[in-house]
């Protein structure tokens, strides 16, 4: 079977309990663990959420976009302006990087995605990269100055909440987003026939397109669809921040996060991001709370690159799986080649 | 354009490579419910018709209609949609899926609902005796296996007209056979097939028709024993050897 039922089906007992318990847990633990690991979560949800949305064009799809941070830039950007510039509430900015990301990303994926491998790879950055130094040089996004938000202390959607916009809030916005993010990804490329023909084009595009399957429009639907993702966490990051600037949130190393996040977890799978996104994720952290260092993970997540490419190439879930080619480090490379299209 | 039986027909169909013409002027006829067989050496533009015809390769001349329309130039999965059919001569599962995933991907205009897709995955699975392994990964068939389930995704199509490119290569005996008695089958249910074969014992058995490519041209056409005394074919194949009881090679 494909995606990560094999996994999952190796939890002793009735799956419905884990799911149950890890549930509770998750709904819990701002309140269990207090506003610092509320914070610690809703950062982990976040790159969760994004790592899966890279996996949905970067591993479902075979395409290697190293630009996709760039649309969770764009998504806080949009919602920054739509609050500082215009006066409106979170909830118009972030409708806004919506349609903003969807309509960017529509006309950037009609020239990139006629592109396959490297040369999607090196376009994707190229875009990223222009779109940072855009946001420099801008008046709207604050230039080199960036953009503060307004914070509404008591209100969402114009709604008052029972409890001031604190980490807690955040932790569930982001539970909510990312829950919302896997069961899209689940029902979507999992389970429904649009899923099977991402799938098709990833492993064969001709093949694909002689069984009827329109191979440019669903690259463009998966490849929107991912960016749209991005921005709507873009969106909610930057409302939470409150402060924003081109160098950080535009910055390359979003996209390498969510790279190696989906690569260590297992490309094209529903669970991969999941065991990624925690791993480096908490790496950073840890590196960054006990080590007073928060570079100090970096060399630590290349060697693990380097192991995952050469031994695993279907990361932890393969791993997981048995899937360890420990002899046939040439056959994991071959294969993680075809599967950008880079050989 | 199309007469009343014909269900393909190209003319002068042209495709260059730079100073090379793979494919030279081929003005070639199918008659519908008939098989077609497809021969040539190693080179002769064979496959390079294949994908010029359904559109995988944008043609420099000529036309292609099917069923009496004009398609040259559409796009693959528009044709696949209309109902021509077409396998690879390198096999191509989606290997990351399960069998009945990979019939599955299949995009169709028939409005079929869900069940129905699933019910008609179900009946080809059973017709080519491949429905014990639905649920097995692509990855971890055999080579014939794959060619039937190549097959099987294509009939999800419910073509008119199939192509296939070398559909018994590389396969044992037993499951040559099998795929023949598969392809007649379908045949008498009124499906056309043009099929490239190298396997001369193969086009023997299945082709009503034989056309024979050579250096991107249509050289000859007709029945395989018409075809395999013809002289042009005969230096095609052999370099101009003429002996009386020389064969075009098997």
């Amino acid at each position: 079977m494909s995606g990560s039922a094999p996994v999952l089906d190796r939890l002793p007992g009735d799956r419905r309990y884990w799911f149950l318990a890890l549930g509770v847990l998750l709904l819990a633990w701002p309140f269990l663990f207090g506003s610092f690991w509320a914070r610690i979560g809703l950062g982990a949800l976040m790159w969760i959420g994004l790592a899966q949305s890279w996996n949905m064009i970067g591993g479902y799809a075979g395409y290697l976009d190293f630009g996709h941070g760039a649309y969770f830039g764009i998504g806080g950007f949009a919602a920054g302006i739509a609050m500082v510039q215009f006066g409106y509430p979170f909830v118009v900015g972030f409708a806004l990087a919506i349609v903003v990301a969807a309509v960017l990303a529509y006309l950037v994926a009609v020239p990139t995605l006629r592109l396959t491998g490297a040369y999607f790879a090196i376009a994707t950055w190229a875009l990223a990269e222009s779109i940072k130094q855009a946001a420099l040089i801008l008046e709207i996004t604050g230039g080199t100055f960036g953009l503060s938000l307004p914070r509404s202390p008591d209100t969402f959607i114009g709604i008052a909440v029972p409890f001031a916009i604190s980490e807690t809030f955040f932790y569930y916005v982001m539970l909510l987003l990312c829950a919302a993010t896997m069961l899209v990804t689940y029902v979507l490329f999992e389970r429904h026939e649009f899923g099977y023909r991402v799938k098709a084009l990833r492993d064969d595009q001709d093949a694909a397109e002689s069984l009827g399957i329109d191979t440019t429009r669903v690259k463009r639907q998966v490849y929107v669809l991912s960016c749209v993702v991005a921005a709507v966490f873009g969106s909610v990051y930057a409302w939470y921040i409150v402060f924003i600037h081109p160098n950080d949130i535009l910055a390359p190393i979003v996209t390498d996060r969510m790279v190696i996040m989906a690569l260590l977890g297992g490309l094209g799978t529903l669970t991969g991001p999941i065991f990624g996104g925690l791993l480096v994720f908490l790496l950073q952290r840890l590196s960054s709370v006990f080590l007073g260092s928060s570079t100090f993970y970096l060399p630590l997540i290349g060697t693990l690159i380097m192991i995952t490419v050469l031994f695993a190439p279907s990361g932890i879930i393969g791993i997981l799986r048995g899937e360890i080619g420990r002899d046939d480090v040439r056959k994991n490379l071959k294969e993680l080649g075809e599967k950008f299209d880079l050989l | 354009m199309s007469d009343g039986d014909t269900i393909l027909k190209t003319t002068d169909l042209t495709k260059r490579f730079g100073a090379l013409t793979a494919n030279d002027e081929i003005s070639l006829a199918v008659e519908r419910g008939e098989i077609r067989g497809i021969i040539g050496p190693n080179g002769s533009g064979k496959t390079t018709f294949f994908n010029t015809v359904t559109g995988f390769y944008e043609p420099d001349g000529g036309s292609v209609h099917f069923n009496g329309e004009e398609v040259t130039g559409w796009e693959p999965h528009r044709l696949a949609r209309r109902g021509l059919g077409r396998t690879f001569q390198i096999v191509s599962p989606f290997k990351n899926m399960t069998v009945r995933q990979n019939m599955l991907a299949v995009q169709t205009d028939d409005g079929r609902s869900r069940e129905e897709k699933r019910e008609r995955v179900g009946e080809i699975l059973e017709f080519l005796e491949i429905d014990h392994i639905a649920d097995n990964e692509a990855r971890g068939m055999s080579g014939g296996q794959q060619k039937l389930l190549e097959l099987g995704r294509v009939l999800m199509l419910d073509p008119e007209l199939v192509m296939l490119d070398e559909p018994a290569a590389g396969v044992n005996p037993a499951l040559e056979e099998r795929i023949m008695d598969h392809i007649h089958e379908l045949n008498d249910e009124g499906t056309t097939f043009v099929v490239i074969e190298h396997d001369m014992h193969v086009m023997k058995t299945l082709a009503d028709t034989v056309s024979v490519f050579d250096s991107g041209r249509h050289i000859a056409q007709g029945d395989f024993e018409e075809v395999s005394q013809n002289e042009d074919v005969r230096k095609a194949y052999l370099g101009g050897t003429t002996a009386e009881d020389d064969e075009v090679p098997v």
